[in-house]
């Protein structure tokens, strides 16, 4: 018993000492902040390796991190009154929260490293005065094809109704999202992805339908990253962080962005009204923004910064994502579009995909 | 005994608290729908409307028994010789082959499955060995790759209840049926068959249930193409956000549940009755 209080003892010193020797050079973040604990609810492994660590000691504050698998799932517990000081919802989703009057304003004398974003990044649809949110990630859903087996041609000439041609049967991966595969259906047939006029939307299931019915598509989320590296189909619809990571391992692999358009998405840090401590959620929205910190999670996670800097150091000469044609998104074109936030069309075409899939 | 009836206190809490609970919760979300800001929610039977007026939710429904019938008679087809051996043999012998059934169960479910994934993959071990003999066949991703998930998940439970059933029986009942002149057919069919139905029956159970409501074995070896309803539940929590209408099906399949074990139950007396006229 004395042994293992000496033992307890001996480890709150070493604790003790420390946290000492950070808070001589770091101010006391209870008395700046209000509180030394920033509570984070982000998708899960979506940060730099050391970004947290680095966080924490550069400011002597201790970062509790939660993870969340979908929008919904994260939109639920909100509305069930937990408080967090940071979320990093997607585009459309952070439209409903600011519908919903539950995001802060953010205060952006705080946030100076907002100078850093990349244009093309800034006021999309779904905030269009950059008000309430801070970009994160971003990019694009484009066809991920295996140079050998796929003549780039087909592609340029058929877009998305490549995936319809029969020379490809059997060889095909579809992304298992309602939003993704009518973004697909609705592109190739020519219309707006976030159209609520029914005869588009039929006509788009028919697509989808036909798809399913003649070319034996694997639906797949996740595992799409590892068999596209490892080759096992010839073409499948991906994100373009995560074909930028397919491409990093596999050269036979090439990228291809449809004429059509596409979705072009992003996921960004906003600060709920029920923060507990918006004073440090600010101060973590302008770390993340440095371009340290933005290295570190584009290097990690792969998918395309916001920081204008760290996107021209990765895809320049003797960048990790060099001559890699998945990592910059493409911006500034008409047809590509942004995810808007509609409940009642979102749960139909989340019906009418459980059809598709099921209608064979 | 009345001194150890506290000792069922926990047990009580644990109930209220991680199964009594949630299924109230269930109910309440299923009955009612997603109202305005003012009212939360709504009482209504729409959910239940909407799962039967749409075909496409019962043909899931009424794929999703299909795999689970299939699985659990090809469970006791290949689990009851299994049991039957195991009851066999005695001492040591019977205790590696006891172990040799459970031992797959101390990895986690959903690591066997992956593994399965590998194993049926369009490169994998399999198809590779198969390629030798010049059968190309897809099997990953096919029906047949849901029933294999199953049953290799599942079997083990129906030959451990089977096996404990034809332990518990009385031996001296099958010497006492070939003195009177039973062969030995006549004595595993008159016998010891009907004796290990309840190991059958709960086996069934044990069986059919977490068949029926899987919902990553048909997602990973089916892939996202293969819908059955433990997946159309699971995307109403994680992709729609429609807890009302989720919480609705589940309740619906666990009356389908309640009814089938209810079936199973009567079945099971039956054959008792009729085991008794022969006695």
């Amino acid at each position: 018993m004395k042994k293992l209080l000496a033992l307890v003892l001996g480890a709150t010193m070493l604790l003790g000492g420390c946290g000492g020797g950070t808070s001589s050079d770091v101010p006391d973040p209870v008395e700046k902040y209000g509180s030394d604990t920033l509570k984070l609810y982000n998708w899960g492994e979506y940060m730099g390796e050391d970004l947290i660590n680095n966080f924490q000691k550069e400011f002597g504050v201790k970062v509790i991190t939660e993870y969340f698998d979908s929008n919904e799932m994260m939109y639920t517990k909100i509305q069930a009154g937990d408080s967090y000081d940071v979320l990093v919802p997607s585009d459309y989703m952070i439209e409903r929260l600011i519908a919903n009057d539950s995001l802060m304003e953010l205060d952006k004398s705080l946030i100076p490293n907002e100078a850093n974003l990349y244009d093309g990044v800034k006021n999309l649809a779904f905030d269009p005065e950059g008000k309430y949110s801070v970009p994160y990630f971003w990019g694009s859903v484009g066809i991920v094809y295996n140079k050998n087996n796929v003549s780039i041609e087909d592609l340029e000439k058929e877009g998305y109704n490549i995936l319809k041609d029969e020379k490809y049967k059997g060889k095909i991966y579809m992304y298992d999202s309602e939003r993704d595969s009518f973004m697909v259906a609705l592109k190739a047939l020519g219309y707006s992805m976030n159209t609520d006029n029914e005869k588009e939307i039929e006509e788009a299931y028919n697509w989808l339908i036909e798809l399913n019915n003649t070319m034996e598509p694997s639906y797949v989320t996740d595992e799409v990253i590892d068999n596209m590296a490892n080759g096992m189909k010839d073409m499948a619809v991906v994100y373009s962080g995560d074909a930028a990571y397919i491409l990093s391992q596999n050269e036979d692999m090439g990228f291809f962005l449809p004429n059509e358009g596409t979705n072009m998405w992003c996921d960004a840090m906003v600060i709920p009204k029920n923060a507990e401590n918006p004073k440090l959620a600010h101060e973590f929205i302008n770390y993340v923004l440095t371009y340290d910190a933005s290295y570190d999670n584009s290097y990690t996670v792969g998918y395309a910064s916001t920081n204008k800097d760290v996107l021209k150091d990765m895809s320049s000469e003797g960048g990790e994502y060099f001559g890699n044609e998945a990592y910059i998104p493409r911006t500034g074109y008409e047809k590509d579009e942004v995810f808007r936030d509609n409940q009642v069309l979102k749960e139909k075409l989340a019906n009418l995909w459980i059809k598709v899939k099921a209608s064979n | 005994m009345r001194q150890f009836k506290s000792m069922a206190y926990p047990y009580i809490v644990w109930i209220a608290a991680m199964i009594v609970v949630p299924m109230l919760m269930i109910l309440m979300y299923a009955f009612t729908v997603k109202g305005n800001d003012v009212t939360t929610f709504r009482f209504a039977f729409e959910n239940f409307g909407r799962f039967f007026s749409d075909a496409i939710f019962v043909e899931v429904l009424k794929r999703s028994l299909f795999i689970a019938v299939v699985t659990t008679i090809i469970c006791i087809i290949l689990g009851y010789p299994a049991a039957y051996i195991i009851a066999q043999v005695q001492g040591k012998k019977k205790m590696i082959l006891v172990l040799l059934i459970t031992l797959p169960m101390w990895i986690n479910m959903l690591v066997r499955t992956y593994a399965w994934m590998g194993i049926l993959q369009d490169d994998g071990i399999l198809s590779t060995i198969l390629s030798f003999f010049g059968i190309e066949v897809k099997m990953l991703h096919t029906s047949f790759a849901v029933i294999l998930g199953m049953v290799y998940n599942f079997i083990p439970f129906m030959i451990l209840q089977i096996h404990t059933s034809l332990t518990k029986m009385d031996k001296s009942l099958i010497e006492a049926a070939s003195d009177l002149g039973a062969d030995r057919l006549q004595c595993f069919l008159r016998v010891t068959l009907p004796l290990s139905l309840p190991g059958v029956i709960s086996g069934i159970t044990l069986v059919f249930l977490p068949a029926v409501s899987s919902f990553f074995i048909p997602k990973l070896l089916g892939g996202g193409q293969f819908v059955l309803i433990g997946n159309v539940i699971e995307s109403q929590f994680l992709t729609s956000g429609n807890w009302n209408f989720g919480s609705a099906i589940s309740l619906i399949m666990a009356v389908i549940i309640m009814i089938s074990m209810y079936i199973t139950k009567k079945v099971d007396k039956g054959e008792h009755m009729e085991g008794g006229r022969f006695n």
